[in-house]
């Protein structure tokens, strides 16, 4: 590769969101990871970020709807067609 | 005026994804009353709008769009408290700043997860309930659904960038106000007082 320059801990920062998300164009996402593998404090706040999101996922995903809402919901669109 | 084929038609696109519905719901309205309420009125609509539906399109970005504007009528009818997370106040990286502070990063563990681990749906629930209304329908349909910022556009009918904006912001709030939970529960010590 023609240009492996790496990316200041400041730009690594102002990509974090980004990268996160998996919004940045490759060559970013690559250069991001190219500065993980050398700086270890971005690379803690990196996973760091990552952890708190799945964290907050997984404890989201617990709400079950009532067993009997989709046939509550049938039985309101019955209504409709009458 | 929709039919008994129509009806059936509607169900089998609806019924895969009334959990997930639900589940975004919840976490828009905060109490399952009204998400229960959220969604049999949010599919109602959708019903007598199915005529508008572009068959093969995504009937869940179209069904979520119905959903989250109704939830925005809700919001406009149950005016809420103004004990609103602030969208000044929160600092860029702040729960990896107050565990360090804390002291978590030290022993090896998953710092985030001996915070977060610690606290309960209901708890992260009331911490995603605490964000302004535009904040908490992007970072709800973010963590429940994982959809992509222009998924997310599609359904809010925002520009990305907005939606870019409302999820960096919105996660620094909710960030702070997870924190907040988990001293006010006694999950951590904060370590040096906070600036």
């Amino acid at each position: 590769m023609a240009d492996e320059k790496l990316i200041t801990c400041e730009e690594a920062f102002r990509r974090l969101q980004d990268y996160l998300d998996r919004e940045l164009a490759e060559h970013e996402t690559e250069e991001v990871n190219r500065h993980l593998a050398v700086c270890e404090w971005c690379a803690s706040e990196y996973r760091f970020e990552r952890s708190v999101i799945e964290q907050v996922r997984n404890k989201l995903q617990g709400a079950r709807p009532p067993e009997d809402l989709m046939s509550r919901i049938s039985a309101s669109l019955q209504g409709e067609g009458e | 005026m929709p039919d008994g084929t129509s009806q059936r038609q509607f169900e089998s696109l609806l019924a895969p994804l009334v959990g997930s519905a639900f589940g975004v719901a919840l976490r828009l309205t905060g109490n399952r009353d009204d998400a229960e309420d959220l969604v049999q009125e949010a599919s109602l609509l959708a019903f007598r709008a199915f005529g508008s539906f572009a068959p093969g399109t995504n009937f869940k970005a179209w069904f979520f769009k119905i959903l989250t504007n109704r939830f925005y009528q809700w919001c406009r009818k149950h005016r809420r408290e103004p004990e609103i997370a602030s969208v000044e106040d929160a600092p860029e990286i702040y729960l990896y700043t107050q565990t360090r502070k804390a002291g978590l990063h030290e022993g090896g563990g998953d710092p985030a997860e001996l915070v977060l681990g610690k606290l309960d749906e209901e708890q992260v629930g009331a911490a995603i309930a605490s964000l302004p209304d535009d904040f908490r329908v992007a970072a709800t349909l973010y963590f429940m659904e994982q959809l992509s910022y222009q998924e997310i556009a599609d359904i809010l009918e925002c520009p990305v960038g907005t939606i870019r904006s409302r999820l960096h912001r919105g996660r620094r709030i909710l960030q702070k106000a997870l924190w907040e939970i988990a001293v006010a529960n006694g999950i951590v010590e904060p370590g040096e007082a906070e600036e």
